[in-house]
């Protein structure tokens, strides 16, 4: 994957591209705002990663501006901002995903990745990982042909899983995305809801599907 | 802190005073005027009238008994003491008789008032100058008549009533000025004490208050506001100094821990193993670190109250969505987790922050409430209409004494510093109530006996007629 990372503080921007190489992408980068609209421009890239606090050009406005010339590469943005309106401000002006600063390797890495992943999917009416099936239209899941019985927030979090199948998903994207909290719960929460779940879909079938990455998330793959 | 002149001259007090001699200037001068036309004008036209008596008397007696009779009219008459001159001369100018050798004035073909100056020998032998109103005129037969009033004792009553005007004018004026300084003085010296005061605590002392003198007045009343005001900024002040102190303690702790344990991996011999083992160390302790700022800055953004755009929050559902997110967790430590939650609640607000709030009182409860302990989330509409989201549970609570110091920042009971957490979980609550004009109160929870700690989030209801 071709990797556009923009960002002035030069420690920073080379430990993102070393993380990103060492994650199998190609990464280049600009250090300023106009020279990161320019290369996003001109380059084939699949994700930029972008700051927000740039010189010449914020972040906010390079999105926009991208977003404005059919530009529709998916974009992530980093800030030292993430409080809510700034998060939502970022995404009005066009960007996908919204990381604050600090953040995990593996975060960073998990988000990118599915930033590609999401890019290439169609509006789906059913999901499928290995012989596990969800219909979004009537709202049920099946594995081996076996109806399972899953509460609405469990049904969302699954389906989360299966759009990401494959993908490492962070705590703090479920969070996000599964229960729209934009804050880090001091407890295990999301754990016990994921070992609900796997309960639910694992526990009497021989193939584990929903896998525990350690020290960073979870993996629902066939 | 005697107040300088200079600094004096130029004070509200004064320039007010100023003004107003100025006005009272205006008015003495009117005054005088108005005094003087209606003393001197009175006096002259008094005169006048006299004279022209006299003119009618002797006219008359000239017309009964010709020039002989007048002749002896005037002659007795001017031997009279009086204010009154007469001159009786030829139809030439001559002077027959009179109190001048010479006509001062030259009389025109009828009868007219005239005002001339004179000078006559006085009893005393001296020449005395003089002036004087009255008629002169040509009588039927040729004779010239002149009556007129002496002006003397009027001119200097004039005078008198003059200077005594002048006088209260420059008195007047000098007393106004003088208390005007009085006046500017006592203020001024008031307003030094305020600002006295200020400069103190400027300088550094916090304690300094300014002087109420119980008088009730303007600057009693600024005063007090302004010892309120201090009374606030030093609460302020030592809220502060304390999180400092607590931020430097509580900062201090991880990060010696992170030093001593990169030294630690750096001065042992390379061992694969323990220097992951370290690092991953160093990067908890870090993360930890980090998730101090973070709540510091969040916290420092709800108390400075700004940016922040309230819309309507539905309570409801975010309460039930609470209670299913926590349950299975609570359940999973062995903790039994209830949920009441009151249909159709609402409250202004940001629903970011009443979540984090919430969620917040919810992971205190689970962080001190021993395993086999119950926790019990409700939110209702109270008596007084303001809506109450309460925690409670039945571990071991908040002695009543206490129960103030946790909401502030870093506070952090010692039966609660094994226990991880950056003591700012409260505090952000606190300050979310204080954001949506409510409150955060804590009380007994629900273990045998009143134990156990409840803590309620109390915000004002969601008012539609303000909604938009």
């Amino acid at each position: 994957m071709r990797v556009l990372v923009v960002e002035d503080d030069a420690d920073m921007a080379q430990s993102l591209r070393a993380s990103l190489v060492d994650d199998d992408h190609q990464v280049e980068l600009a250090s300023d705002g106009e020279a990161g609209e320019d290369m996003a421009l001109n380059g084939a890239f699949d994700v930029i990663v972008l700051d927000r606090m740039l010189p010449k050009k914020q972040g906010t406005a390079v999105v926009r501006n991208l977003r404005d010339k059919g530009v529709s590469t998916p974009v992530l943005i980093l800030s030292a901002l993430h409080d809510e309106d700034h998060r939502i401000e970022g995404l009005n002006a066009g960007a996908n995903d919204y990381l604050g600063k600090p953040f995990s390797t593996r975060e960073l890495l998990a988000r990118v990745r599915s930033l590609w992943h999401g890019r290439t999917q169609e509006p789906q009416t059913r999901l499928q990982v290995a012989d596990l099936e969800m219909d979004l239209l009537a709202r049920t899941v099946k594995r081996g042909g076996k109806k399972l019985d899953l509460q609405p927030r469990e049904f969302r979090l699954l389906e989360y899983l299966m759009r990401h199948s494959g993908q490492t998903v962070t705590r703090k994207m479920l969070l996000e995305n599964v229960w729209d909290y934009h804050f880090d719960p001091q407890t295990n929460v999301i754990d016990v809801h994921i070992s609900r779940l796997r309960s639910k879909i694992d526990r009497d079938f021989t193939q584990t599907l929903l896998h525990t990455v350690r020290g960073s998330g979870y993996r629902l793959e066939g | 802190m005697r107040p300088r002149l200079g600094a004096l001259l130029r004070t509200t007090t004064f320039r007010l005073a100023l003004a107003q001699a100025g006005a009272m200037l205006a008015f003495v001068v009117a005054l005088l005027i108005y005094v003087y036309v209606s003393t001197v004008g009175q006096l002259i036209s008094d005169s006048d009238d006299l004279a022209d008596q006299e003119y009618a008397a002797l006219e008359r007696a000239y017309t009964e008994g010709g020039i002989r009779r007048l002749n002896q009219e005037v002659i007795e008459r001017a031997a009279r003491q009086g204010p009154l001159l007469y001159i009786l001369a030829e139809s030439d100018g001559r002077v027959v008789t009179g109190d001048f050798q010479h006509l001062p004035v030259s009389p025109g073909e009828r009868s007219q008032r005239v005002d001339f100056s004179f000078e006559r020998i006085g009893d005393s032998g001296e020449a005395e100058r003089g002036r004087a109103r009255g008629r002169v005129g040509r009588l039927l037969g040729q004779p010239i008549l002149l009556v007129a009033r002496d002006l003397g004792d009027s001119a200097v009553i004039s005078g008198r009533i003059t200077r005594v005007l002048w006088t209260v004018a420059v008195l007047g004026l000098i007393l106004s000025v003088v208390s005007g300084l009085l006046a500017s003085w006592l203020a001024a010296r008031r307003a030094e004490a305020l600002s006295h005061t200020a400069r103190d605590v400027m300088a550094g002392d916090l304690s300094r208050r300014a002087p109420v003198r119980g008088a009730g007045d303007e600057f009693d009343a600024l005063a007090e506001d302004m010892n309120a005001m201090l009374d606030r900024i030093e609460k302020l002040m030592v809220t502060t100094r304390t999180a400092g102190d607590a931020i430097a303690h509580d900062l201090r702790s991880p990060l010696t821990r992170f030093r001593a344990r990169l030294e630690i991996a750096l001065n042992a011999p390379p061992d694969t193993d323990a220097d992951r083992d370290a690092l991953r160390k160093a990067l908890v302790e870090a993360d930890r670190l980090l998730d101090m700022f973070q709540a510091v800055l969040r916290l420092a953004r709800v108390e400075a109250a700004q940016n922040w755009k309230f819309d309507r929050v539905d309570v409801t559902a975010i309460m039930q969505e609470l209670v299913e997110f926590y349950q299975p967790a609570a359940e999973e430590i062995g903790l039994t987790f209830e949920g009441h939650v009151g249909e159709r609640l609402a409250v202004r607000g940001d629903s970011g922050l009443v979540t984090q709030a919430v969620s917040n009182l919810i992971e205190n409860a689970m962080k001190y409430t021993p395993s086999g302990g119950r926790i019990e989330v409700r939110a209702s509409r109270r008596a007084d209409g303001r809506i109450e989201l309460l925690v409670s549970d039945d571990g071991p609570g908040v002695p009543a004494g206490d129960r103030e110091r946790v909401l502030e920042r870093f506070v952090r009971l010692e039966t609660a510093r094994s226990t991880p957490g950056v003591g700012l979980g409260l505090s952000l609550v606190s300050a979310v109530a204080r954001l949506h004009k409510g409150g955060l109160h804590l009380r007994d929870g629900i273990g045998a006996e009143g134990g156990g700690l409840g803590a309620a989030l109390v915000i004002p209801e969601f008012d539609q007629s303000r909604a938009a």
